[in-house]
């Protein structure tokens, strides 16, 4: 019997227990979340249903009125089923996954698993996101079949955007059980799954908790201001913008105090246990109150101006006051920003001169021999710390990928003159002459292995198909620097985005055309897909505006005009060759990257999905076709013999969305704002996106493939312009947006209702492209359409003008 | 001329628009069951003595639409010989069919004729179905197409309507309402048979239908604490809100009209005497000042004084122009909307003028008030005004 998750119980709605069932219910499972009855009811509350799941209830609606949102789309709560421990506890007989997510006290999980054993079905799993109590004690008196069947399944908060799912065996639990869940949460639930073992605190939070707390002693040894450690720490390291305070903020100082001190307290043993104490002027502002976000106030606070002016202040960890925080001067930050690559800016911090390069030199190395000290005491290999490191703390470099960064050789002598003790198998490994912790050969990677003192194969799921990898195996067909035709080999090929953000520029433009051109004799289909990094990553962010903006500065519009056209007929010409073509968007997918994808035959998403065409934000419109593929898409759901329909009905969404520069804000809410049809797919592993796009444009030949035929389009024609004026002049009067945006709202109108024709007339689609184009190029000679795009270059935000 | 006399004049209740007890009801249903109870409610009168049926509709369209005064009318079991008409003045449709079938009777024309009001706003919604301004004329204006929040924003805004004489003026609409409600004065309403659809024990529907008798739009519990909290609806920094607007309603109402003849005839006790109607135009995005200019020239046709009126319905389509019109008029507020109005009541477009035709000459019988005046504001930039004298 195959083993299935087809619903599943969360025990405790917490925000992790929230999480998780919003996760859950995303992927389209049946869930039961559960919680206790309010210890305090009332007598005449006793009986009352609604009472009795209050804690439950306000659980669920926590999860849902969270920003940024838990839940990919509201809709998922139909999913759930909520219901307190007493009256609804049986119902756990029905789950093939049950996991429990209650407050962190041994002796309650252990008298809720003994609850647990008799009304749960044989081979049901069960599992524990404790983050700190260890599986073996949590267990204890349980049976042998429980105990099969019990694991800990660790989620990171928040639980939709942290890709890290640490799998924790229990002492008995059985191989398969193991395997199965790893399968479920890196294919169904998208998550990166790390090994780890029943030790305190497990992998991420054991390593990076020890950085944070270490960070802060050393910071006051130092003589370091927070300010000046968030910024060493930050993008510079390859870490989030939040630093480490700011992170420390966000999670809450009482949560990070709990984990340090539950693990101190574990840890008797470990060499650094020091390091999980926390500084006392953390510990005074817990006692004040001074939580962090969730207390408004923490290492940092904003405060306002008289004149609403917002202004960062930070806390002094000698007095305690805040004052106004600065951006910290350091040489060291300065050459780092001027370095090109990651592993560049790491050195400059690290090998810096100042007092705070020194403060990080001290830090990372600590940092790097806690973490190899914890092999195998928490892991096996340096490829789970790493992935705990980067899919639990959202950092581009795990400890490991992070030693070999700075160079592993250099580092070494350093630590040793510095009397850092070195590991004796770090030394051990130098002398046998392996420098780097990871390897490329031919396009495969290497980790080295301590116990076996070798590298080994970093081996991923089968289902991940890489492009570095394929790339490193020189399967590049054509490249420039902007955009690569790989070949995916059975005949696919993928042509891959390479610039920032993977905007859109002229060279991507060609490499459309020749790989339609390269497709058309030497290949059966095509996917456009990339796996450039980040959180959330941009699949592509739009066309290039710096160009745009240096060709209408020297009146190139002849130039502009053509490079539209190019785009618009690149799109199209792909859309009915003869092959298909399949596109695996993620992230920020705007603009032109939206475009892209509007005219390809199928979409593959990832359920990350940031979507939308954002133009109208920079004076423009779109003019990758998107007016008239956004309608197409949107028409296309109804069958040829519905003849008789309201246009406006289907104008209107698209309209809207474009004028309103709507973003999706999952792949989900794609869907529902029509950018992702029926035909379109969701996948939950990013990572998975290329492989699975393959697929699809294998099972799409495989079915016997033909391009869609080439129709007329129906349009609303003027009577989509009367419409929209009217509401335009509404907006306006009602001063919801400027005589521009006016402008600009009517100017789409024009465009997607197919220009001057009468209502539910047929035109040709480049009726359509021709009014986008000329409409673009007009646009581009407007001033406030200019400033429109500076300000966003400049500034990264939208101008209203 | 000779005179028209009414000597019936009722309505259903108002009910909140897709919410509200008429939401399930069609409107066809609302309008002849009002049709019926006006020829029932008429003593020794027949359906077949009933020459014609004009009724306002403003959007008469999909469900209200193919001339509803005759499909409604043959629902109702009319006889094929009694004809119906359709009238549509936007807002002013229900006392343009009164008038109408008034000036029927008074041209000597007709006998007997009703003039009523429909709309069902759950149905055909605020605009109609398929709007389509049109396209050439709206690049160059689109005032005439403006909503008609924009339009009360204007008033607000070009009059100095404050935000709070609004909220206050909204407050007295529902506490008037709800007064007149809990002390049962509102004897025009006749209860009407509404339909929903039940959900039955295996899982299917089924129509039913039960009795409404009450207006669901009034709020008791309306305070101006609460609705000085409400957001504007139609203008960033504006002044109207939902609380202090007319609500979206369904509706139907009914009034027979005859000459002195049928009156003695009959045998009947008439109720009032339908003197006299004017209409008026104004700039269409201020169309809420319509009152203010054709209650004074309705006043110079009939040659009278405003001092002499003693009841006056004004249309709250918006408290900002209701109140403008009130305050410019210089009417005793004692004497407007003395149930309260459309803020609390609802504003069925096609039905109001029909419907505080009811109300009106329901307030005149039960004040004793000899003359009577009912006025509104119509969309696209329109007044209108008319007398009514109540007979001894």
């Amino acid at each position: 019997m195959p083993r299935k998750i087809r619903s599943a119980a969360v025990i405790g709605s917490g925000i992790m227990g929230g999480g998780i069932a919003a996760l859950l219910a995303g992927a389209g499972i049946k869930t039961l979340l559960l919680d206790i009855v309010p210890p305090n009811l009332k007598a005449e509350e006793k009986n009352d249903l609604l009472a009795r799941n209050r804690i439950v209830k306000a659980g669920l609606d926590a999860a849902l009125a969270i920003q940024p949102a838990l839940f990919m789309s509201p809709r998922d709560a139909e999913r759930i089923t909520i219901g307190n421990l007493e009256d609804d506890f049986a119902k756990i007989a029905d789950c093939d996954w049950i996991v429990e997510v209650i407050v962190e006290n041994l002796k309650i999980k252990q008298d809720l698993l003994k609850r647990i054993e008799p009304i749960r079905k044989k081979d049901t799993l069960v599992s524990t996101n404790t983050s700190g109590i260890p599986l073996k004690a949590m267990s204890k008196g349980r049976g042998k079949e429980f105990k099969q069947h019990f694991l800990g399944t660790h989620f990171f908060n928040p639980v939709r955007y942290m890709k890290l799912l640490e799998i924790i065996p229990g002492e008995e639990t059985l191989p398969e059980i193991l395997e199965f869940m790893a399968d479920f949460g890196e294919r169904i639930l998208g998550k990166g799954i790390v090994w780890a073992k029943d030790t305190p605190n497990f992998v991420g939070n054991r390593i990076g908790v020890q950085g944070m707390v270490k960070v802060m002693q050393l910071m006051l040894e130092e003589g370091i201001t927070i300010p000046e450690v968030d910024a060493l720490f930050g993008p510079v390291m390859g870490r989030p913008r939040t630093g480490m305070f700011k992170t420390a903020d966000i999670v809450g100082l009482d949560t990070l105090a709990h984990v340090a001190k539950n693990t101190y307290e574990l840890i008797g043993k470990d060499e650094d246990r020091e390091s999980f104490v926390l500084p006392e002027f953390v510990n005074t502002m817990i006692e004040k109150n001074l939580l962090g976000k969730k207390s408004q106030s923490g290492f940092y606070k904003t405060d306002l101006t008289p004149d609403w002016q917002k202004i960062r202040k930070v806390i002094d960890p000698a007095t305690l006051e805040y004052e106004e925080a600065r951006p910290p001067e350091l040489p060291c930050l300065a050459a780092a920003q001027k370095a090109k690559t990651l592993p560049e800016k790491m050195q400059a911090i690290v090998y810096g001169e100042d007092k705070g390069a020194k403060f990080a030199w001290k830090a990372v190395a600590n940092n790097l021999i806690y973490a190899v000290n914890r092999i195998p005491e928490i892991s096996d290999t340096i490829v789970d710390i790493d992935n705990a490191m980067k899919w639990g703390f959202n950092l581009e470099m795990g400890p490991f990928e992070t030693w070999d960064a700075i160079g592993l050789e250099a580092s070494v002598a350093r630590m040793e003159k510095d009397g850092f003790g070195v590991p004796e198998k770090v030394q051990k490994m130098l002398k046998t002459g392996n420098t780097s912790f990871y390897k490329t050969e031919n396009g495969t990677v290497f980790y080295y292995d301590f116990e076996s003192e070798s590298y080994k194969e970093r081996m991923v799921s089968e289902n991940i198909l890489s492009l570095a990898a394929v790339k490193a195996k020189g399967m590049v067909v054509k490249t420039s620097e902007s955009a690569s035709l790989i070949d995916l080999d059975d005949g696919v090929f993928c042509l891959e985005f390479h610039t920032k953000l993977n905007s859109l520029n002229q060279q991507i433009i060609e490499a459309i055309h020749e790989a339609r051109e390269f497709i058309n004799t030497e290949g059966i289909g095509l996917v456009i897909g990339n796996q450039a990094g980040g959180m959330p990553g941009a699949f592509s962010a739009g066309a290039n505006l710096a160009d745009m903006v240096a060709a209408a500065k020297v009146n190139q519009y002849e130039g502009i005009e053509l490079m539209v056209k190019d785009l618009q007929y690149g799109l199209q010409k792909l859309r009915y060759a003869s092959f298909p073509v399949v596109t695996a968007p993620y992230g920020l997918t705007l603009g032109g990257g939206c475009e892209v994808c509007l005219a390809s035959d199928k979409i593959v998403a990832h359920a990350e999905l940031y979507m939308g065409q954002v133009e109208i934000g920079v004076g423009l419109i779109p003019a990758g076709g998107a007016c008239l593929n956004l309608m197409k898409k949107f028409l296309s759901s109804l069958p040829d013999v519905v003849t008789d329909f309201d246009l406006a009905k289907f104008f209107l969404p698209v309209f809207m969305a474009i004028a309103m520069a709507k973003v999706s804000i999952s792949a989900a809410d794609a869907r529902v704002n029509g950018f992702l049809g029926p035909r379109d797919r969701i996948v939950f592993n990013r990572d998975y996106l290329i492989g699975e796009a393959k697929k699809d444009v294998l099972k799409m030949v495989d079915e016997g493939y033909a391009p869609p035929p080439k129709r007329k389009i129906k349009v609303l024609g003027q009577a989509a312009q009367g419409m929209v004026s009217v509401e335009i002049s509404n907006m306006l009067n009602g001063k919801f947006i400027t005589e521009y945006d006016a402008l600009l709202a009517k100017k789409i109108a024009y465009v997607i209702s197919g220009g001057d024709v009468r209502d539910n007339a047929e035109v040709e689609e480049d009726v359509i492209l021709t009014l986008e184009r000329e409409a673009f190029v007009e646009l581009l000679k407007e001033e406030k359409t200019l400033a429109r795009i500076d300000h966003m270059l400049t500034t990264g935000k939208p101008l209203r003008n | 001329m000779r005179d028209a006399y009414i000597v019936t004049s009722i309505r259903t209740p108002g009910c909140k628009r897709n919410k509200g007890a008429f939401k399930d009801t069609r409107p066809e249903d609302l309008l002849s069951f009002i049709l019926t109870e006006g020829v029932e409610k008429t003593k020794n009168m027949e359906k077949k003595d009933v020459e014609d049926i004009m009724i306002g509709c403003s959007f008469p369209e999909a469900e209200q639409g193919l001339n509803i005064g005759r499909i409604a009318s043959q629902i109702a079991g009319f006889p094929v010989d009694v004809t119906g008409a359709t009238v549509n003045r936007f807002c002013a449709s229900g006392l343009e069919a009164i008038a109408q079938a008034a000036l029927r009777v008074m041209a000597g024309w007709s006998d007997i004729v009703i003039g009523g009001g429909l709309e069902s706003m759950t149905y055909v919604p605020m605009g109609g179905n398929l709007p389509r301004p049109h396209p050439e004329y709206t690049q160059k204006l689109a005032d005439l197409y403006a909503s008609m929040g924009i339009t009360a924003e204007n008033v607000a805004h070009r009059y100095n309507v404050s935000r709070e004489s609004q909220d206050e003026f909204a407050y007295q609409s529902q506490m008037k309402a709800a007064e007149a409600k809990s002390k049962n004065l509102y004897k025009e309403i006749v209860p009407t048979p509404a339909a929903r659809y039940v959900e039955q024990e295996d899982g299917t529907y089924k129509k039913e239908t039960f009795l409404q008798d009450f207006d669901d739009g009034i709020r008791e519990g309306t305070t101006l604490e609460g609705l000085a909290n409400l957001n504007p609806v139609f203008a960033a920094g504006g002044t109207v809100t939902a609380g202090n607007a007319s609500q979206m309603t369904d509706g139907a109402a009914a009034t027979v009209i005859m000459s002195e003849d049928e009156v003695k005839a009959l045998g009947l006790k008439p109720i009032a005497k339908f003197k006299s109607y004017t209409t008026v135009g104004c700039k269409p995005d201020e169309m809420g000042i319509g009152p203010k200019l054709a209650i004074p020239k309705l006043m110079k046709l009939a040659a009278m004084d405003l001092k002499d009126v003693g009841l006056f319905e004004i249309n709250e389509a918006f408290a900002s122009q209701a109140l403008y019109c009130i305050n410019e008029l210089g009417i005793d507020k004692q004497n407007v909307n003395i149930h309260g109005g459309a803020i609390a009541l609802g504003h069925p477009l096609g039905c109001t003028g029909a419907k505080l035709c009811a109300t009106l000459l329901n307030n005149m019988q039960e004040r004793g008030v000899k003359y009577g005046v009912e006025s509104m504001c119509i969309g696209g930039g329109m007044g209108a005004a008319a007398l009514f004298e109540l007979c001894e």
